[in-house]
């Protein structure tokens, strides 16, 4: 039964980072930068819960999933925050230029959250409660089961606007050809900062979710980062479900290849597993939709 | 030791400095990690030196290094090198990241000053160096305790352990395997974790399968949380001895006191668990102070910016004077007597404590006075 269990601690990390490359990944689309405070992004996702539990009285425990919107809105605003400051001034330059403005902001949020907070881990509300649940054998954590009852629900929400409204459309327009789009009368600084408000809210949605479980420390945005773009080049550059699937490539490493062999040889393997899929897919295993490769 | 006479004695020791005051008073300034993925620790370095310095007479100014050596050694040179005179610095309160450490000492060499610091990193007291004061026990002396407790207290036969994969933990793990194997109970199994590992189930079901009858940690504050809580979640309720981040009250803040229960810790010191009043005055003026829980950490700088002023105190006027009474001198600190063993370190006696379970305040159940034998 500890398979299983290893199984479904994967897909609940999977489902939290699926959510950290799905928002990486939008706005990528919407803009073709990367922006590189996105991993701050998570962090202060996690402390919005944080501060957010702070505010209800001592003693009275307050679930994480009334949190949630929440957090959404204020990271929303750190997503319109970034796009006002670190990118719509800068965005007919460069992309290394977008890089510079998006890593000092993350810089700034990471030093404002230790200045805020302090050092010091902090972890945030479970989402429905502590505790496990047995169930043919297998031991499952409420919070596991819970962020993966989250972020399907938030990634299945995504997935209706895309498809299924005319904002998703203008959306998916602005991905594949924004000048096009442009010509066509859609507003492209609207959906920009639309993209970010969207793609930094579910940021938050995933700091709030591995706040509990993992703890949050202002310095952890870094290694964040790191995993969200790894999950976007196997999965495909600007593929949101190639986004996922990467995700889900990287718990699977972290949790089920490091139970049979060891944690440094499990992330040695994965760069291994990036590269073989470069090697045989260059463009990741969704394709590149908007061949531009940052 | 009262803690009256202390304050009588500090207080005549600022009439002293206020009434012979020189031009430009004496300098100790303070670089430290306050931001990074030390920040933590850094911050009780910070917060202990800046304690003993208050109202010492003595000049300083707190400069953030992060976690580059780059910015370590850019903080050094310009304490040194801008506006005052450089023989004012008689000592810096040196980063207690061992790689900044690394970087600076060829520099301490060059403008002859002495860094004291709460480092554990073993190497920077090996590099012949005679301006490196070590004021927290290394891993020599930590480690050799946190073994002899699993093994001669706890009566471990089939020891585990799990270390950070960053060179605080490899040589930390290096320690422990030489203390282990030593006491004739090698470790049945030692995983390395990367610092951005978030599920220990892989590790722990490692550990379980092995057949240990106790878990022995040297990792930092967030993952050593993570592996008690997932320990006790999984029902493996074998003994658990932590390293030093244990101890700190923010580690135990992150889990239930139940989950605590059985869980061990090495450490220098546990300011939060003395109760010599000497101690609990340091305690509550530093949680006047800053507003948080002091840690040993904290307290290890404290002691060693301390034993700077007693130095100071005694006449010393220059870094090389400071320099030989850190070599020559013993002083008892807070914690304990700290006395160089030629090579700059200071402290040779570390603690182990034990949580019972129904409070996040640890008990100091064994002390392990002078292991190198030095005093």
């Amino acid at each position: 039964m500890l398979g299983a269990q290893l199984a479904l601690n994967a897909v609940a990390l999977g489902a939290a980072y699926a959510l950290v490359a799905i928002g990486f990944v939008l706005v990528l689309n919407a803009t073709t930068a990367v922006n590189f405070a996105h991993g701050e992004s998570v962090v202060a996702g996690g402390f919005a819960a944080v501060a957010l539990a702070m505010l209800v009285p001592a003693g009275s425990a307050i679930p994480g999933i009334i949190l949630l919107p929440g957090v959404l809105v204020l990271t929303a605003l750190l997503g319109l925050a970034i796009a006002a400051l670190a990118y719509l001034p800068i965005r007919n330059r460069p992309p290394v230029s977008v890089f510079v403005t998006t890593i000092a902001f993350g810089i700034i949020v990471t030093n404002g959250l230790n200045a805020a907070f302090g050092a010091a881990p902090r972890t945030a509300p479970a989402l429905l409660g502590t505790g496990t649940i047995e169930f043919l054998g297998v031991t499952a954590s409420r919070q596991s089961l819970a962020i993966i009852a989250t972020a399907a629900l938030l990634i299945g929400a995504l997935a209706f606007v895309l498809q299924r409204t005319q904002l998703g459309r203008q959306f998916r327009a602005c991905a594949q050809d924004p000048e096009m789009a442009r010509a066509l009368g859609i507003r492209l600084t609207r959906i920009t900062l639309l993209a970010f408000a969207l793609g930094t809210a579910f940021a938050g949605a995933a700091g709030l979710l591995l706040a509990h479980q993992f703890f949050v420390t202002p310095s952890d945005g870094a290694g964040l980062i790191l995993k969200a773009y790894i999950a976007v080049v196997i999965g495909g550059w600007g593929s949101l479900r190639g986004a996922a699937l990467g995700a889900m490539l990287i718990a699977f490493f972290e949790v089920g290849v490091a139970s049979v062999s060891s944690q440094p040889l499990a992330e040695g393997l994965l760069y291994v597993a990036v590269l073989l899929v470069l090697l045989v897919r260059p463009d990741g295993i969704f394709g590149e939709p908007q061949r531009l490769r940052a | 030791m009262s803690a009256m006479p202390r304050v009588i004695t500090a207080a005549a020791f600022l009439c002293a400095l206020a009434t012979g005051a020189q031009a430009e008073p004496l300098r100790i300034p303070v670089l430290v990690p306050i931001t990074g993925f030390l920040a933590l620790e850094g911050t009780s370095q910070k917060n202990g030196a800046e304690l003993a310095l208050r109202g010492s007479g003595v000049d300083f100014d707190v400069d953030d290094t992060a976690t580059s050596p780059e910015i370590a050694v850019n903080a050094f040179e310009r304490a040194l090198t801008s506006g005052r005179n450089r023989e004012d610095v008689v000592a810096v309160v040196a980063p207690m990241l061992g790689t900044q450490m690394l970087a600076l000492v060829p520099l301490a060499d060059e403008f002859a000053v002495p860094m004291v610091t709460v480092s554990g990193t073993a190497r920077i007291t090996e590099l012949g160096s005679p301006n490196v004061f070590r004021f927290f026990p290394g891993d020599v002396v930590v480690k050799a305790a946190h073994a002899r407790y699993a093994v001669e207290e706890l009566g471990a036969k089939r020891p585990a352990v799990i270390f950070q994969t960053t060179a605080y933990g490899q040589s930390g793990r290096a320690e422990l395997d030489r203390n282990l194997t030593a006491l004739g109970h090698p470790a049945v199994i030692a995983e390395g974790l990367d610092v951005s590992v978030k599920d220990m189930l892989p590790v722990l079901s490692k550990v379980r399968d092995s057949g240990a009858d106790a878990l022995l940690l040297h990792l930092h504050s967030g993952p050593t949380a993570l592996v008690v809580r997932q320990a006790r979640a999984m029902g493996l309720n074998i003994p658990i001895i932590a390293g030093s981040a244990m101890h700190q009250p923010e580690t135990a803040a992150l889990l239930e006191p139940s989950e605590l229960a059985g869980v061990c810790a090495e450490s220098g010191a546990s300011p939060i668990s003395e109760t010599n009043p000497d101690m609990l005055a340091f305690a509550d003026a530093y949680r006047a102070a800053f507003d948080r829980e002091p840690d040993a950490f904290a307290l290890g700088q404290y002691d060693g910016v301390r034993m700077l002023l007693a130095a100071i105190r005694s006449g010393a006027k220059s870094s090389a004077d400071v320099r030989e009474y850190l070599s020559t001198q013993r002083y008892q600190g807070l914690a304990m007597t700290y006395a160089s063993d030629g090579k700059g370190n200071m402290a040779h006696s570390a603690v182990i404590l034990c949580y019972a379970g129904d409070s996040r305040v640890p008990a100091i159940v064994k002390r392990y006075e002078n292991l190198t034998g030095v005093l």
